[in-house]
């Protein structure tokens, strides 16, 4: 039947928990693109044919096809879309350097696109993700300089207004020195516990090295 | 030195740097680091919180930070040593030492700038004066001095040599009487080590100074006092006398409560003083299960004897409990029973020859449901810090340091199941010991040592744990003897440490005299037995000696353990047998702390033949 491959890659996404990316489906997506261009093709000749013999029985085959492209192209583009709006909770998340197993995800063609960076794309011309990725991590970064006088301010930092300054941390794992902000540093020893100023620790708390300690 | 007004020398010093706070392995020491990790918090101050159970601990964990911090705050560890000497830090380290263990080093005492104690100084220190423990050497350098200004004539010159024989020969006897006289002053002062005002007590009094006092630090001063009421490491005068402090402390943070306007809500932690029973644990277990597992009743029933078992039974019917309600849940007794229970067991106590059976403590109840006598959270987090099953023991410490906040009282009840169990197997060992005759007599002392198939054994490896099992030895073993020259005998108990290694821990108890000043000896012998007889043994815990010294020649210890040698404290004794080990000047052996110390296996039996002829 048409367009199972296309309800393929939605309910692969559908699948996923929320937050994840799975790997980008290329075959997928070519697949359908595939089909689409079978269709197409054979709506072309019906309907050159139809024109020429006057036959009108080709018609509902005709607009048969037609929904079928229609629902591939629907399928495609939001498949496409859904992936953009999580490579974008994805900066929010893990800050700018990404983690080197959720690039391979991404697909990372050309680097070098005219696209802006809309969220639209159409199914024939997808330019690569991690490049779509960059200039939203650029966007990003000139949006966040251009406030909060010269040094800007950065919003990623926070999402939750924070209770106190700082946060008492334990250490789960041997880390090493870890530079604080006049200079010195703290050696990061297991079960040693230390209270540290909240922004410096939060991405080590991501990491799983700190461990809040709520009392 | 000593701090005098704590808020401005200490805290206004230590509120804009950062800290490393080294704190030790015990119920106190986790109560003061809470108080003042609270205090931390509350301002903003960054500090690093690292546990320590020993020396070597202690250093490794020093070396590695020296580089990052200039304060050091050291909480129940290092007041009793040569901190100096030691840790050798640098010029600009600066140490706080909140530390109970007296007496206090005399290094300590008198650092100007370095070592700076957080102690009050109304404790009966009886520090040494300067003039008496240290000299100063310019009087001796004038006076080679003036030797060089010596001329002209002979004859002149010659009576001046005489003059000048008799002036050093004067110089050098007084210098030899000072010596002796300063010996003499050490030995008394360092002769017994004992224990001081609690560190959490101290801490809280710094919160109050500063009105930032809580009723959760109120409640951790409790407990930290508790734990050494627990411990036996303060006489009951001092226990009732600090007592009574708290409770005016108490007092002030609870009377909101006739004032019914403003009454404490529910959820609040509501802090009592009560005038309750001695009995361990009473209230989250059965009575029955209880009255047996408290040393107090069990040593005074005999309860490891069948006849032991009649006369408990005989003292619930005195009392009037039927056995089937005693030996439910005690939250789910009789209402009707538990009302008067406390004053009714107290008279029957006395009638059976139990005068103390009310103590005086305090409990505190969070909401409706949870309630706490302050020895139930000193039994529940020693057990947590000692149980065998965390893996090592900062992990240990952790689980203990978080059973103290409120939220997490999941894990204090988690500790309450695992004090049970270590009551159990304290009293059960007890009662196998007596039975099979396994305490003997030495001569000088009682010695005991627990096989390594015991059951339960592994639950004796941490000091604290044994220190308290030797201790209720003690006590059932006097009440069982009837021989009375045992009855004032000290213990030593050996159990096994790790079997792979082959090292046994052992415990030295004093004897158990009604008006005890909790004074102990028996680190020195210790000392000088495993010096004596060549046996590698390992002077870990804080529980020891002041006067211990470093001697820099060791060579590489054997695998007791796994050591860096350059790291290997002192207490390291692998010298060589010399041959008057035994005591020069007629001094007895010095008795010393409250000791701990590790041994390999095979030297054991003629450690103790060491210490049964420095004893008697």
């Amino acid at each position: 039947m048409f367009c199972e491959k296309a309800m393929e890659l939605v309910r692969e996404l559908h699948r996923a928990a929320e937050g994840r990316l799975p790997a980008f489906n290329e075959d997928g997506l070519r697949q359908v693109l595939e089909e689409m261009k079978a269709l197409y093709e054979q709506n072309q000749s019906d309907v050159n044919e139809a024109k020429s013999s006057g036959r009108g029985d080709l018609i509902p085959t005709i607009k048969f096809r037609h929904c079928s492209l229609l629902r591939n192209q629907r399928c495609t583009v939001a498949y496409l879309y859904d992936r953009l709006l999580r490579i974008r909770a994805l900066r929010w998340e893990y800050g700018s350097v990404l983690p080197s197993a959720l690039r391979f995800h991404m697909s990372a063609e050309e680097y070098n696109s005219e696209c802006q960076d809309s969220a639209f794309l159409g199914p024939e011309s997808h330019s690569g993700k991690m490049d779509w990725f960059n200039r939203y991590k650029k966007s990003l970064a000139t949006y966040m300089r251009s406030l909060g006088g010269d040094e800007g301010l950065d919003i990623t930092q926070d999402m939750k207004p924070p209770k106190s300054l700082y946060i008492e941390v334990r250490c789960l794992k041997d880390y090493g020195e870890f530079e604080v902000e006049d200079g010195t540093s703290v050696l990061l020893k297991k079960n040693s516990q230390h209270f540290l100023p909240r922004w410096k620790c939060e991405q080590l708390i991501r990491q799983g090295i700190l461990e809040h300690v709520l009392s | 030195m000593f701090v005098s007004d704590f808020r401005k020398e200490f805290y206004e010093v230590v509120q804009s740097q950062r800290v490393l706070l080294f704190v030790a392995s015990d119920v106190d020491a986790l109560c003061a680091c809470k108080i003042l990790q609270a205090l931390f918090q509350c301002d903003h101050v960054q500090y690093t919180l690292v546990p320590v159970s020993g020396w070597q601990e202690l250093e490794t964990a020093f070396l590695e930070h020296k580089e990052q911090f200039r304060y050091f705050i050291l909480i129940n560890c290092g007041a009793n040593v040569d901190l100096l000497d030691i840790l050798q830090p640098d010029e600009e380290a600066v140490f706080f030492v909140c530390d109970t263990h007296r007496p206090v080093n005399v290094v300590n005492v008198y650092s100007d700038t370095q070592i700076r104690l957080l102690i009050k100084q109304d404790d009966d220190l009886e520090v040494p004066a300067y003039e008496d423990i240290f000299r100063d050497e310019e009087e001796d350098e004038e006076h080679s001095g003036n030797e060089g200004d010596e001329g002209s004539e002979p004859s002149e010159k010659r009576t001046r040599l005489e003059e000048e024989i008799a002036a050093q020969t004067l110089k050098r006897r007084q210098r030899r009487e000072w010596e002796a006289r300063r010996r003499d002053v050490l030995f008394d002062y360092e002769q017994y080590e004992y224990h001081g005002t609690s560190a959490a007590m101290v801490m809280f009094d710094l919160a109050w100074l500063m009105s930032k006092d809580l009723s959760d630090m109120l409640w951790w001063a409790i407990v930290g006092l508790t734990d050494q009421w627990v411990q036996d490491k303060i006489t009951q005068v001092k226990y009732v006398t600090d007592v009574g402090v708290l409770q005016r402390h108490v007092s002030r943070h609870s009377h909101r409560h006739e004032d019914e306007a403003h009454a404490l809500s529910v959820d609040c932690a509501r802090i009592s003083f009560e005038y309750d029973l001695r009995l361990a644990l009473y209230q989250h277990w059965s009575l029955h299960d209880s009255l047996c597992n408290t040393c107090y009743t069990a040593a005074r029933f005999k309860l490891w004897s069948l006849h032991g078992q009649k006369r408990l039974q005989e003292f619930l019917a005195d009392v009037g409990l039927p056995l089937k309600q005693v030996k439910q849940k005690f939250q789910s007794m009789d209402v009707s029973l538990k009302e008067n229970l406390r004053e009714m067991i107290e008279e029957s106590a006395n009638k059976f020859g139990m005068k103390d059976m009310r103590v005086q403590t305090f409990s505190v109840h969070f909401g409706f449901k949870h309630k706490f006598l302050a020895s139930d959270v000193v039994f529940a987090t020693m057990s947590l810090m000692e149980s065998p099953e965390h893996g090592s023991g900062t992990d240990s410490f952790t689980q203990a340091l978080d059973s103290l906040s409120r939220g997490n009282l999941d894990k204090l009840y988690h500790g309450l199941e695992l004090a049970k169990r270590q009551l159990r197997a304290t009293q059960q060992t007890i009662a196998s010991c007596l039975c099979t005759n396994l305490v003997v007599s030495q001569g000088p002392f009682l010695y005991c040592a627990l096989m390594e198939g015991t059951p339960d054994v592994a639950l004796f490896s941490k000091p604290a744990s044994l220190s308290l099992l030797s201790r209720h030895l003690l006590k059932s073993f006097v009440c069982s003897t009837k021989n009375r020259r045992c009855k004032l005998l000290p213990l030593v108990m050996a159990a096994p440490l790790s079997a792979e290694q082959g090292t046994v821990t052992m415990v030295g108890i004093p004897p158990e005299t009604d008006s005890s000043d909790r004074k102990n000896f028996f680190g020195r012998a210790f000392e000088k037995a495993a010096e004596g007889t060549n046996s590698r043994a390992l002077h870990n815990h804080f529980d020891l000696s002041a006067s211990w010294r470093r001697s820099p020649q060791q060579q590489p210890p054997p695998p007791i353990s796994d050591l860096r040698p350059e790291v290997v404290l002192a207490g390291w004794q692998d010298t060589p047998a010399s041959p008057g080990w035994g005591l020069q000047g007629g001094a007895a052996w010095l008795p010393h702390a409250q000791a701990v110390i590790e041994l390999k296996a095979e030297d054991r039996s003629k450690f103790l033949d060491a210490l049964v002829t420095l004893l008697s």
